[in-house]
């Protein structure tokens, strides 16, 4: 894989100094994401599949294809994969349409996001559901004990990340869906921090539920999608109902579509999923056995570089295998937010500083008050990690 | 602390460019929060630190280092600091309005005439002494020394000179002439109405009592103007001096006086030319009274 090549094809990247470390938050967009998102609003600016004219019909060839582009993407069939405005929302399409009638018991993790938590501990607090939490150790990763423990036959749905976003490392996520099959519950990925830094295969890992965004993946704001086995979806009673979601309707009766579509109410945002489709495919092209072998090259660089500042803490298993390069970590007596700003103003990194809307997870890591994050992706390179490091070893000595 | 300095700075900024008032907005947020003895919950504290660190750190690593470890101390230090120099330059404002020096009441300042002092002619080599006697007149008519004061009723500097002035008329009577010209400062509440008045009171031959009751009420004047100026009137029996003030009687031979002190090019009152010598706001007696005494020996 060739980073610098990879480099040319943003064009934030060119020119000026910019260390963009700041991916789990958000990423860069090639030039390719960005001119297909561009071309649909200045070419075949459209509603999909409403209109018989050739502009409508041009942007429902699209808008079609991206849905198969990503389908192919996460290992899906284009029938299982739902279009929501982000993760966020996929996982809230879950907890609000999924059938919690027989089995009410949802099991999480204290190393979810707000995202993945807050949906089901407020159905918990009205009273719809029960909820359990497996437990991380001090360095934020699992035993398969922890779900063996919690999940049990009355579980209806285990909610669990494909990688933390707060460290950086994998869940023990081929155990947990054993378990959780083998108990008759149902598995929700919230893969926003995993699909765009490894292959997933969503048929070949049996996973029923699976979530993530356009935006950490190259491709634009405000697009993400649910992927749902076609069997499980048909079970899932939409919450959000519109134009587009039904078959027929009268003032007495009204008949839902069977397929994804009737999670799709109004007017698709198409710009994003058509960008979102190219973003995909871009990542393909590349590779992703390819972006995971050259991402971990970037971790262990990244965790020797923050290991070798006197006084730095970092949170998260840094020996954990398969680990993304993303990593948390505060400096002796420089707060996080200074740590950051000051990365920003000394040598222009991008870091994220904060909770990263993981509160239970940071508190249980011994961060109460935050850390700071360095996520990086295909675009960075080594060279960009060593000027991190000397600009760190400067902060660091400020204490 | 560093939020009472940030809310000063970027509120005077916001006056001028939109790109601050979101600074100044988490400025004062943060400031209210401290006011109220809570925690600030923005984070341009440490976007600040972090920025004035970071800049240090570009100059000198010793330097940055030390107002990392003392940042709390030395923004205490700062917001201090720009309290009282907010504090003095109010004090110093409220000088200006009053006595129009920023130092306040000091000997030997004068009260600013802004106009000429913003042409940068506030030096007494420049001025120029007045060609007439027109003014009030008090002295030998046909003495060798004529001693001209332009001065404002409501100045508090002319106000500090007027013991001087009645000394130096009462030992030199008789060798010299005193001549007022009446140079009201715009600047200050009712001192042209003041000296209308005093021109008034000089047409019944009341002059120098309503003087010297102008000069002992000139805090009550500023501020009621003709209800003050009515009063001394009443007390001294004047008779025409309501008519008299009403239809500014002397206005033309009051403007022709300022005409002659913006001529002389006074930038301050009490300001004396001594047969032709400036002085500006003698802080003495002595001062006053030994360029007579020079200007006597001389004309002998």
């Amino acid at each position: 894989m060739d980073a610098q090549k990879i480099r040319s094809d943003f064009p934030i990247l060119q020119g000026g100094n910019l260390i963009y470390f700041d991916n789990a938050c958000t990423t860069l967009k090639p030039r390719q994401a960005i001119d297909a998102q561009s071309e649909y609003y200045s070419s075949y600016s459209a509603c999909s599949g409403r209109s018989a004219h050739r502009l409508s019909k041009k942007a429902d060839e699209k808008f079609s294809r991206s849905r198969e582009t990503v389908a192919k993407f996460i290992g899906a069939k284009s029938s299982e994969i739902i279009w929501t405005k982000n993760t966020t929302e996929a996982l809230n399409l879950v907890a609000h349409s999924f059938d919690f009638s027989q089995r009410k018991k949802v099991v999480l993790t204290n190393m979810e996001h707000h995202s993945a938590l807050l949906p089901f501990m407020h159905l918990a607090q009205k009273g719809a559901i029960t909820t359990d939490f497996a437990l991380a150790g001090k360095d934020g990763t699992f035993s398969s004990d922890a779900f063996s423990t919690a999940i049990d036959k009355n579980t209806a749905l285990v909610v669990v990340h494909h990688t933390a976003n707060s460290t950086g490392c994998p869940s023990p996520y081929k155990e947990i869906t054993k378990i959780a099959h083998e108990n008759g519950a149902l598995v929700l990925i919230d893969a926003a921090q995993g699909a765009p830094h490894h292959k997933i295969d969503f048929k070949k890992e049996d996973f029923d539920f699976l979530a993530f965004s356009g935006h950490k993946m190259l491709g634009p704001t405000g697009i993400g999608c649910l992927v749902a086995k076609e069997q499980h979806m048909q079970k899932l009673n939409p919450f959000m109902l519109g134009g587009g979601t039904i078959e027929s309707v009268s003032l007495s009766e009204m008949k839902l579509l069977q397929t994804q579509e009737r999670f799709e109410a109004g007017v698709q945002n198409y710009a994003g999923a058509i960008g979102m489709g190219e973003a995909a495919n871009y990542l393909m092209k590349i590779g992703m056995e390819n972006v995971e072998e050259y991402e971990q090259g970037l971790a262990a660089e990244l965790i020797s570089a923050v290991q070798s500042i006197e006084g730095a803490t970092i949170y998260g298993n840094a020996s954990s295998k398969q680990r993304s390069a993303l990593l948390s970590f505060n400096l002796k007596n420089v707060s996080a937010h200074q740590t950051s700003l000051m990365c920003d103003s000394l040598s222009q990194i991008a870091l994220r500083s904060g909770l990263f809307c993981a509160q239970p997870a940071m508190e249980h890591m011994g961060a109460p008050k935050g850390a700071v994050r360095a996520s990086l992706y295909i675009y960075n390179t080594k060279e960009e990690i060593r000027i991190f490091r000397d600009t760190l070893e400067k902060i660091a000595k400020l204490a | 602390m560093i939020c009472f300095i940030a809310l000063f700075v970027f509120g005077v900024l916001s006056i001028f460019s939109a790109k601050y008032r979101p600074f100044a907005k988490q400025a004062f947020d943060c400031t209210f929060r401290r006011l109220t003895l809570r925690a600030c919950n923005t984070s341009l504290e440490e976007e600040v630190k972090s920025k004035t660190v970071a800049w240090a750190l570009s100059k000198n690593a010793a330097f940055a280092k030390l107002l990392n470890r003392h940042w709390e101390l030395l923004s205490w230090a700062f917001t201090l600091l720009m309290f009282a120099s907010l504090a003095y330059s109010l004090l110093g404002l409220v000088n200006y309005i009053y006595y129009g020096d920023c130092n306040g009441p000091t000997p030997g300042g004068f009260c600013i005439y802004s106009e000429l002092f913003g042409n940068g002619t506030a030096n007494p080599s420049q001025l120029i002494a007045p060609s007439s006697l027109a003014g009030i007149q008090k002295g030998n008519a046909n003495a060798s020394v004529v001693v001209t004061e332009f001065g404002c009723y409501s100045c508090p500097y002319t106000k500090d000179a007027e013991p001087k002035v009645q000394k130096l008329i009462s030992e030199f009577s008789g060798q010299t002439l005193f001549v007022f010209k009446h140079f009201p400062l715009p600047t200050h509440n009712n001192s042209y109405d003041a000296a209308l008045a005093a021109m008034c009171a000089n047409d019944e031959g009341k002059y120098w009592e309503y003087r010297a009751a102008l000069f002992e009420r000139q805090d009550e004047f500023r501020s009621y103007g003709n209800a003050t100026f009515l009063s001394i009137a009443s007390s001294l029996s004047l008779q025409n001096f309501t008519a008299c003030l009403a239809t500014q009687a002397h206005k033309g031979e009051l403007d022709s006086q300022i005409a002659e002190g913006l001529a002389s090019r006074i930038y301050g009152t009490p300001t004396f030319f001594i047969n032709g010598k400036a002085l500006v706001a003698p802080a003495t007696y002595e001062e006053l009274a030994n360029p007579v005494k020079e200007a006597l020996a001389n004309a002998q």
